[in-house]
């Protein structure tokens, strides 16, 4: 476990052993100085070892790259784009790859590369923002539950548990069911079914610190829960929780597009990638590529991102320093 | 008119069978077990309160009418009445019924039983009125309709009143609605009735998974002869192409419902062989005139020019159907070939919404099948088609789908903007698209067919003049009149007739597509 923000003063020896509640206090607290001070070179050093042992891990690079090109593309998509991704031409349905289409058209007649290109937009955004609703959830109610514990501990956390005890998807399903399909539910739906995995990240995290010294210190000069949770506790947690937030990015790109392929997600004519191996199906025998295509494009990003997330894992994780 | 039929039939069918016998063909083979592939499960199985044509599918098979459709069109012939007289006013209708019938559940069929089947129908107040009975609103006008009485006249002559002639009577009653059930089993059932048919057909109800396959087994007792095939399985896929290559792969024998893109791939696989059935039926766009705007007009004409139907019919239905501007298929007498359809034209679209008060259009739902229909193979393609053309003209329409029976529950219901749908014949009369599709009569909430809910006086007091005259040329005349009036008040975007094409094993034999899209199964055989 890594403290980021670390008001231990020092980053080791391994401060959160299982088993071992009561540790002596480290020794090396020896200035009286406020909580706060001289913390910013100690950070800075530990971001940069973490962004060097990043970039010497190759497929943590290809991942960035990959991540970083189809940010570019969503965003620029209009620039990128060759045809207006909804344009519907029935003189040029389901044409094989060429150069007018370099990806082919699906059976309306539509640019198939230009809607993948529109589509990065809805994947990246379902992704992003759906697990930053989770997050922020997730965050809340483990630390909060977490910090004061006992009854409101065990009230969140088994109701995390029930949502645990359901497939994911399904779960999401059942809320897209009751709050009607389109995009805007389903990332809320997938926010709501990633809210335990976050909550048990950070719940695990206070667990250990709530009892280290430094929130007793905190404690000792008056701090409010308040600012013990957001100021002392979470920036602490931050690690496990940005590699975690990252793969769960991955997942939620997945979920989203699965609902859009049950047509629970995106509605038509939005040109999202799982809504067009929906919509190709049909044709998976006569033109393969207008399935092919979408199904790639949902590969190679839920690719980057793991990648660049399993990347990010390793360079925080400060047993693997070298 | 009815004996010389029956005898010239009967010559025919003598003459057909020699006529095989004479090319050495093989005879028909007894048994086996045949899979029949379709796109959506049945809604219930009490025929008189379905209205879609999967239901109807399976019901044919179990029950008999008291008069049947010929094997290749809508010329009548006998089924469960051996012989008709009308009398001279067209009021009375008498019907020797046929004799030594048995219900598959060992009852006699007799005059009761048909008194008793047209009593639960057309009266509300019937115990085992229970249901919405929309067909026979459709055809006969409401309860009671324009039937007035039913009686007994002895164990196998019924009689029949009427409020006034009805040139479409015979044909309306071999529809498969209006199968004769066995009494003793709705006495049974009541509620549960659906579940439970009990005819006098060729086939006998077995089991219904739903969702997934409905069994029938031969009915070896029955009085046109034993079927040839055993056991008789309707499975539901709804995935054209899933259904095609579940055939390709040989795991079914039958199915309808080919994606016109398939058709190709279906006629290069040597195994199987391709049926086109006979263009009978119109796939429309219905516009809820009960809801703004569409009780504009002009809202309805604009939205009506801007869908391009010609590009629809030649991207999806792979040059097997031809645009529609009638809400009834040009086979059909009483067509109206002089009506000039609405041309696609944007523009001019533009500025009749902007006239209706809409010049930057408006937000609206179109609802879309969520299975795909022998008039619309691709109902979600289409919606997305025609969503595309509407935000041309500013029209921001969002699809909508439920599940097939939901989707017609809630259409009937008015609860729609637009409304994706269409209708294939029942009983080769203009009475069953134009009066059932768009007479005020069937625009009665909950269990409308005419689901635009147009209610034009006009057209109302045409269609019901020509039920009453049996003269086909005056019909012709008042029929041709209302399709003029409905084309200009544009009530429904018609969009297309199609020829749906089915595709089955090799031996598969007997097999004839019919254009009321139910056929008999008691003919066909397996040669394997």
């Amino acid at each position: 476990m890594l403290y980021l923000n670390s008001e231990q003063g020092f980053p080791g020896p391994a401060p959160a052993q299982p088993g071992l509640p009561a540790q002596p206090a480290p020794p090396a607290v020896t200035e009286p100085t406020p909580v706060g001070d001289n913390l910013a070179p100690q950070t800075t050093t530990l971001l940069r070892d973490a962004w060097r042992r990043l970039l010497r891990n190759r497929s943590a690079v290809a991942g960035m790259i990959v991540v970083g090109l189809l940010i570019l593309v969503a965003v620029f998509a209009p620039l990128i784009a060759p045809h207006d991704p909804l344009a519907q031409d029935f003189d040029s349905r389901i044409l094989p790859p060429s150069a007018g289409h370099l990806l082919g058209t699906d059976d309306l007649g539509r640019d198939i590369l230009s809607r993948i290109i529109y589509g990065s937009r809805v994947s990246l955004a379902a992704g992003i923002l759906s697990t930053a609703l989770a997050v922020a959830a997730g965050v809340l109610i483990g630390a909060f539950a977490t910090y004061y514990g006992g009854f409101w501990d065990n009230l969140a956390m088994r109701m995390m548990d029930i949502m645990l005890a359901f497939p994911q998807i399904l779960l999401a399903i059942a809320i897209v069911a009751i709050l009607g399909p389109g995009l805007t539910n389903a990332m809320l739906a997938i926010g709501i079914i990633s809210i335990p995995i976050y909550a048990r990240v950070v719940r695990s995290s206070i667990l250990s610190l709530r009892e280290k010294e430094f929130i007793e210190a905190a404690r000792a000069l008056g701090a409010s829960d308040l600012q013990i949770i957001f100021k002392h506790l979470l920036p602490n947690c931050m690690g496990p929780l940005i590699v975690q937030a990252t793969l769960g990015i991955a997942t939620a790109i997945i979920e989203a597009a699965s609902l859009s392929f049950l047509g629970l997600g995106a509605q038509p004519p939005t040109p999202e990638w799982g809504a067009m191996l929906n919509g190709g199906r049909h044709l998976l025998r006569q033109a393969p590529w207008v399935t092919a295509f979408p199904g790639i494009a949902i590969v190679v990003l839920v690719m980057g991102v793991n990648l660049f997330g399993d990347g990010l894992r390793d360079a925080l994780d400060p047993r693997l320093k070298q | 008119m009815s004996k010389r039929r029956i005898l010239l039939v009967s010559l025919l069918v003598i003459a057909l069978v020699a006529g095989m016998a004479a090319m050495g063909q093989a005879a028909p083979k007894s048994g086996g077990t045949l899979v029949f592939g379709r796109q959506g499960d049945a809604v219930s199985l009490d025929p008189a309160n379905v209205t879609d044509g999967e239901s109807l599918r399976v019901t044919r098979q179990v029950y008999d009418a008291l008069l049947d459709y010929s094997e290749k069109d809508t010329s009548l012939r006998p089924a469960l009445a051996t012989s008709w007289e009308n009398s001279a006013d067209g009021k009375t209708w008498t019907f020797k019924l046929r004799k030594n019938v048995k219900f598959h559940d060992g009852t006699p069929f007799n005059a009761e039983a048909v008194k008793f089947n047209f009593d639960r129908w057309r009266d509300k107040n019937n115990p085992y009125h229970q249901g919405e009975f929309e067909y026979w609103v459709g055809m006969f006008g409401g309860f009671p309709g324009v039937v007035k009485s039913v009686d007994v006249v002895d164990e196998y002559t019924v009689q029949f009143t009427l409020e006034r002639p009805v040139a479409p009577f015979l044909a309306n009653l071999a529809m498969s609605p209006f199968a004769i059930a066995s009494p003793a089993a709705i006495k049974k059932y009541g509620q549960e009735y659906g579940n439970h048919p009990v005819g006098t057909g060729p086939f006998k109800f077995v089991k219904w998974d739903r969702g997934d396959k409905i069994v029938l087994e031969a009915n070896k007792e029955y009085w046109d002869g034993k079927p040839y095939l055993e056991k008789l399985i309707f499975r539901t896929i709804p995935e054209n192409s899933a259904r095609l290559m579940e055939l390709q792969s040989g795991s079914i024998d039958l199915i309808d419902g080919v994606n016109p893109d398939d058709v190709a791939l279906a006629k290069a696989d040597k195994n199987l062989q391709v049926y086109l059935r006979p263009s009978f039926n119109v796939g429309y766009l219905a516009m809820n005139m009960d809801k703004k705007p569409f009780d504009n007009p002009k809202v309805r004409q604009a939205v009506a020019m801007a869908i391009n139907k010609a590009g629809i019919v030649k991207a999806f239905y792979a040059g097997l159907a031809e645009p529609a501007k009638n809400p009834m298929p040009p086979s059909l007498w009483g067509y109206n070939a002089k009506v000039k359809d609405w041309a696609y034209d944007p523009a001019k679209a533009k500025k009749l919404l902007a006239e209706a008060g809409f010049p930057n259009g408006f937000e609206t739902t179109l609802w879309a099948m969520p299975v795909a229909r022998p008039y619309m193979p691709q109902p979600q393609k289409i919606a997305e088609a025609i969503q595309s053309d509407l935000a041309k003209i500013g029209i921001k329409a969002a699809i909508t789908s439920y599940d097939w029976g939901m989707y017609l529950d809630k259409t009937s219901n008015g609860e729609h903007d637009m409304a994706l749908l269409g209708w294939t014949g029942d009983n080769g009369d203009p009475d069953n698209f134009l009066y059932v599709l768009l007479d005020k009569d069937n625009a009665v909430k909950p269990n409308a067919n005419n689901i635009s809910f147009y209610r034009n006086e006009q057209v109302h007091k045409l269609l019901i003049e020509a039920q009453t005259i049996s003269d086909v040329k005056k019909r012709t005349a008042l029929y041709e009149k209302a399709q003029e009036i409905i084309h200009n008040d544009a009530p429904m975007v018609t969009l297309v007739h199609s020829t749906p094409p089915l595709a089955g094993r090799k031996y598969v034999k007997g097999f004839i597509p019919h254009p009321t899209q139910s056929e008999s199964f008691a003919t066909v055989w397996l040669d394997k």
